[in-house]
């Protein structure tokens, strides 16, 4: 693809949302989020060249955005487990995720719950709409391991959600 | 799992789908974003090689060699000015000091040749 700053431009436009939303929906603090996508374009702007059709720049992004997001989550030395504890206890959340959970829809709550790599694939399965095979290719897993992942998931946001349902209604 | 769990499940992947639509990213992200690329591309000015430095850094270094050099030579001229100074000052103060007690020797050696007996006598002087 063409390398020129237009044409880099267009393709942030273009993709800003998905990048964006899938570091967000992974760290769960938009501060960090942004940074990630922002470090996401300037990675696409030395490999713009390399990049042949729209849809390989949109897979390229995807992946790389779910590697750094992932990533910058771990450098923060914050478990998934441990979140999902901070989460549940609803009192230890670090600053950054408690400012930004009352700008989370419900789902995405949810999601931060998540082990980072079951976040990713379900990210890409009902953000990106990718078929477990498509997320099997662009993260590098093999397909088992994304059926189980996306199995497990679903099972533990619909437990957590039905729990949260059955507190909402019992007041 | 039987058909009444199904729909659920149905519905909520669903539920799913419609909550996880890509979120704005925040506004400015673009400009940002554009904003730091051009900082990168931007040449960074590289650092020259030594020996295309300007004249004048030759002409600073050049006279900085001289002063160290002629500096070095004056300190070890002054140096041995005053060491010169300060041993003749020895040997004249040994000489001094030589000759001094050469002279009180001899005194005390004259002293001791004038005759001390004749004084005992008592006729000497008369």
């Amino acid at each position: 693809m063409d390398a020129s700053p237009d044409t880099f431009r267009a393709a942030i436009e273009r993709h800003q949302a998905r990048v964006y939303s899938i570091a967000f929906r992974i760290l769960g603090d938009g501060g960090a989020a942004e940074e990630v996508a922002q470090d996401v374009f300037l990675e696409l702007h030395r490999s713009l060249r390399r990049l042949e059709s729209e849809e390989h720049l949109a897979a390229w992004l995807r992946r790389v955005a779910c590697h750094r997001a992932t990533d910058a989550l771990r450098r923060r030395a914050v478990r998934a487990d441990s979140v999902a504890e901070e989460y549940q206890d609803g009192m230890a959340l670090r600053p950054a995720v408690r400012e930004f959970i009352p700008l989370m829809n419900r789902v995405e709550q949810l999601l931060l719950t998540l082990p980072p790599a079951q976040r990713s694939v379900m990210l890409l399965r009902y953000q990106e709409d990718l078929e477990p095979e498509d997320i099997a290719i662009e993260l590098g897993m093999p397909l088992a391991t994304v059926r189980s992942h996306l199995q497990r998931a679903l099972k533990l946001l619909r437990e957590k959600a039905q729990r949260t349902l059955r507190e909402y209604s019992r007041g | 799992m039987d058909n009444r769990n199904d729909t659920p499940i149905d519905d909520f992947e669903q539920h799913l789908r419609d909550q996880l639509a890509p979120r704005s990213a925040p506004a400015g992200f673009a400009d940002r974003v554009m904003a730091r690329a051009k900082v990168r591309v931007a040449p960074q000015p590289r650092p020259r090689p030594f020996f295309l430095l300007p004249l004048w850094s030759w002409t600073a270094v050049a006279a900085l060699l001289v002063v160290a050099v002629f500096g070095g030579i004056e300190h070890d001229r002054r140096q041995r000015i005053e060491g010169e100074r300060a041993r003749a000052q020895v040997l004249l103060a040994l000489r001094i000091t030589g000759t001094t007690l050469h002279d009180v020797q001899q005194k005390i050696s004259t002293e001791e040749n004038t005759p001390a007996h004749s004084e005992s006598t008592g006729f000497e002087k008369r």
